[in-house]
């Protein structure tokens, strides 16, 4: 069951031992049914009963070897709130991914649109170069609900343009060649940046390079491809267990030479730190070193600042600014950097979204089926960004960014794009 | 550099008070929990002292009154330790924080227990009920309807009005069980918490008092499941008790709660707005003592541990329910934070009374950290172990709800103990 098809690595102890304590977290359930009352899409929809119907006890009627015994799964967005909220432990969430899994192996055939929406950087090789073109069709809602009928993307899925210009090559290129471009000799950092800001929002990309260069770091961009979040999420455990090593097999030089490798999508962090070995089951000597190297940048900059270290010249920027924090960033426990970080900026008041999931949950609303309970789940979330200011809000992830602007018309920004501004530096 | 003054360890109702009036005492308070508290699951009614002593049948009215012959009876409950003052202070802070930070209503007073229908039909003794709750206030009388719906499995009408009948306690009950309307008509299980998000709806309530129609005119009172509405709780009571035409009341569900939700969601709001930080879904696995201090605590992160560090830490960590004191099959016990000593029995046959749900508790349930009267954790020869380390609510040993019904009183009354000293 634990066998690592990419690399074919012996299971070893450490992977065992994080197998069952997923599978086995089953047996600390109490049945409590507090995962049921926060989970975000059995509030909305009677079609999914929550998490402790298909987790921990469906899990005890799941074996390995007989057919999935229970449709309804599919219905689970991923968000992860059921194992956060869970007092005992249980890895819910986890349990639930590997049971889609399973799901859709005895189903046979993982629709077209799931395998499309899990390869957002297939997507963006393809339309990037004609980005003003694919971005018209993309647009056209007559494209849109031919999309929607053949694919089942939802006609009103908020998806996002293409860039013409990829990050990499701006930071190749003009970054990189630019006369003013003299990169710290001392301190280095990794940066994962991940599909969406490499195709879709190198914005963001070039705001975390302005404020770590800013810092006096030189930032490393090595080979990379998607994180594999997108394909995990929709069932495909081997291409994206394909991913994950060819990942890991890039940053671990970097881990081991003792860089820390940051990323600005809380997604793609959050399978580089905990998904590959919790969920894919891809525990080596090197995912794990990678893994321990891996901050969200927001984490990073806060550790910065708590050692002396952040530059804190920052231009005051007045604004009272709602912050949405996505489940996929609360899902690294370790608080929300982010707003002790922007609330070092003068002027700035961070207005914390207090609503548990804006529903997007990475592709799951984009379809057709499930868009209106993405757009339910979602709906706190739109009032309040509405209610304390309707034309900018801050968010670390992007699908998220995507879905609050889609639903509210609000500018969407990452929070190192208030910090480079800050700085002057945008 | 720390960014903290506090960190309090657990998020149930101990966590959570102490937290919020360390934060509304302008300390920057850090609260990190595993997951939610047992006031999720708790009927979100405040018991202080429901029985005295703790096997008596007869519920107390006066829990102020009756705590010195409690502890005569009870000399190892913790109440002893922070005294009769503290629990005062402990009961009029909640509801201080409660009126003036959040948009719940409780009633009550330390001198006398509201006596409430539980689910069971039993009464149920609790000093401080939201509005909806203690409106079903039973030495009132009259005639009561109890309504439930088929789709709820866990909540029968049937048996509540048997046993409340059945007790002479002065009400007059009657059932009924209706159909869910849309959108939940038709599901074969419904939660509380499903059933409290379609109140929210007008059409929904409007379904739901159709379908009484004819059957409340001879009652004075109609109870229902406590599923009234979450966020909009107060407007979905109006708005029942104007279209029934008569006083509207909740009885306290199986889990998950409602109303413990409701509960938990104002002090955690109110603890945000007063600028507190909360991370929940990490848990705290080491700390460092020090010199008599606690120089560190570690939190687990998806990757990572965390060192945290604070002027004071707070341990409300739930004792055995809620992971604060862990067990094993060998008969060992211990605190798995920083390993504090547990004084305890390794013959597990020891652990549990013969009755399962009996008033006297469960010895295991009592097993926890000896303190002192600042809540320091003590050794055996009563030595403090870290001055700036607190425990709070159910991880004191001796602590266990289930007798005599203390346990919201003491997680209140060790906050307010807890915040005297480092606010
Ligand atoms: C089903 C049920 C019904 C109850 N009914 C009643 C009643 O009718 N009357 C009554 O008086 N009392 C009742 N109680 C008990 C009462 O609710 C509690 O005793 C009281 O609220 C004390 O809570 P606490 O804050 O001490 O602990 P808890 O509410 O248990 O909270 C402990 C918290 O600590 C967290 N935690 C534990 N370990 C760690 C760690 N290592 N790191 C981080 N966080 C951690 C947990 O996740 C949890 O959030 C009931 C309890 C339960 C479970
Ligand atoms: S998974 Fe956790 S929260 Fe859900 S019912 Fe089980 S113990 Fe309770
Ligand atoms: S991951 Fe999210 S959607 Fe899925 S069961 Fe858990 S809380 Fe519900």
């Amino acid at each position: 069951m634990t066998t690592n098809t990419v690399t074919d690595t012996p299971v070893d102890d450490v992977t065992l031992s994080l197998w069952h304590q997923v599978q086995n977290s089953a047996d600390y359930c109490v049945k409590c049914n507090i995962c049921t009352s926060f989970c975000p899409v059995s509030n909305v929809t009677d079609l999914f009963p929550g998490p402790k119907y298909v987790g921990p006890q469906a899990q005890r009627f799941r074996n390995p070897k007989e057919l999935s015994v229970d449709d309804s799964l599919d219905y689970c967005s991923g968000c992860g709130i059921c194992s956060m909220v869970c007092p005992h432990d249980v890895k819910v969430m986890e349990m639930n991914a590997k049971g889609r899994y399973k799901l859709y192996q005895d189903k046979k055939d993982i629709p077209i649109r799931n395998r499309m929406l899990g390869r957002s950087e297939l997507l963006g090789q393809l339309s990037s170069p004609v980005a003003p073109i694919a971005n018209f069709f993309l647009n056209n809602p007559l494209v849109r609900i031919l999309v929607e009928k053949i694919v089942g993307v939802h006609r009103k899925a908020p998806l996002p343009g293409f860039s013409f210009e990829t990050f990499r090559g701006w930071f190749n290129g003009v970054h990189k060649k630019s006369p003013n471009y003299k990169p710290s000799t001392d301190k280095r950092v990794v940066y994962y940046h991940g599909c969406s800001t490499n195709y879709y929002e190198p914005h963001v990309g070039k705001a975390a390079v302005a404020v770590l260069e800013h810092n006096g770091y030189e930032v490393v961009i090595p080979e990379q491809v998607c994180c594999g979040l997108p394909m995990l999420s929709n069932a495909e455990f081997d291409a994206a267990r394909k991913n994950a090593c060819t990942n890991v097999e890039s940053l671990v030089k970097y881990a081991r030479a003792g860089y820390k490798i940051v990323g600005t999508s809380t997604s793609c962090t959050l399978s580089l730190k905990s998904d590959y070995l919790h969920i894919l089951d891809y525990n080596t000597e090197e995912s794990r070193l990678v893994s321990q190297q891996t901050y969200d940048i927001c984490e990073f900059l806060l550790d910065l600042y708590d050692a002396g270290e952040l530059k804190t010249d920052f231009n005051p920027v007045n604004i009272t600014v709602p912050y949405h924090s996505p489940c996929q960033l609360k899902a690294h426990n370790m608080g929300l950097p982010a707003i002790d970080l922007m609330e070092l900026i003068p002027g700035v008041n961070i207005n914390h979204v207090q609503a548990e999931c804006c529903g997007i949950a990475g592709t799951y609303g984009y379809k057709k089926e499930k868009y209106q309970i993405g757009m339910d789940v979602g709906k706190p979330v739109f009032d309040q960004v509405k209610q304390i200011n309707g034309s900018l809000a801050v968010c670390d992830s992007e699908t998220c960014r995507w879905q609050i602007k889609g639903a509210t018309g609000a500018k969407m920004i990452h929070p190192v794009e208030l910090m480079a501004k800050a700085y002057g530096l945008i | 550099m720390s960014r903290y003054d506090v960190v309090v360890i657990g998020a149930g109702l101990a966590g959570l008070t102490t937290a919020c009036q360390l934060a509304q005492a302008q300390k920057k308070v850090l609260l990190v929990s595993t997951g939610g508290g047992a006031l999720l699951l708790a009927s979100g009614c405040i018991d202080v002292l429901g029985f005295q002593p703790a096997t008596s049948k007869q519920p107390v009215t006066d829990p102020l009154g009756k705590l010195d012959a409690f502890l005569a009876e009870a000399p190892d409950h913790p109440y002893n330790i922070v005294g009769k003052a503290n629990v005062q202070t402990g009961i009029e802070t909640f509801w201080e924080i409660i009126h003036n930070s959040t948009a719940l209503e409780y009633w009550g007073a330390a001198d006398k227990n509201w006596l409430l229908p539980s689910a069971a039909g039993a009464v149920h003794p609790t000093c401080l009920a939201p509005t909806s709750l203690a409106n079903g206030e039973l030495t009132k009388g009259g005639k009561m309807l109890i309504v439930g719906f088929r789709e709820l499995r866990d909540f029968y009408p049937a048996l509540i009005t048997q046993n409340l009948n059945e007790q002479d306690l002065g009400v007059e009950a009657a059932s009924s069980v209706i159909n869910a309307p849309e959108p939940l008509a038709k599901n074969m299980n419904i939660t509380p918490l499903e059933l409290a998000k379609a109140f929210e709806r007008s059409d929904f309530r409007r379904k739901v008092v159709q379908s009484l129609q004819g059957q409340s005119k001879q009652f004075n009172r109609i109870g229902f499941p406590a599923v009234l509405g979450l966020k909009q709780h107060a407007e979905v009571l109006a708005d029942l008790e104007r279209m029934l035409g008569k006083t509207v009341f909740e009885i306290s569900t199986l889990p998950p709660s409602v109303p413990g939700r409701r509960l938990f969601e104002g002090l955690k709001a109110s603890f945000l707005q007063a600028g507190g930080r909360l991370i929940i879904g990490s848990k705290v696995v080491e700390g460092l003592i020090e010199n008599g201090r606690v120089s560190q605590i570690q939190m687990e992160t998806a990757n990572r541990l965390r060192p945290l560090t604070a002027e004071n830490y707070v341990l409300a960590t739930g004792g055995i329910y809620g992971g604060g004191i862990q067990t094993d099959l060998d008969g060992q016990v211990w605190e798995p934070i920083f390993g504090l000593p547990v004084e305890s029995d390794s013959n597990r046959h020891t652990w549990f009374s013969e009755r399962f749900l009996s008033n006297a508790g469960q010895p295991v349930s009592q097993y926890g950290i000896q303190v002192n009267e600042k809540l320091n954790p003590v050794d055996s020869n009563k030595t403090p172990i870290a001055e700036n380390l607190f425990i709070a609510g159910a991880t004191i040993a001796g602590a266990d709800w289930t007798r005599g019904r203390t346990g919201d009183g003491l997680a209140l009354a060790t906050a307010a103990t807890i915040t005297k000293q480092i606010a």
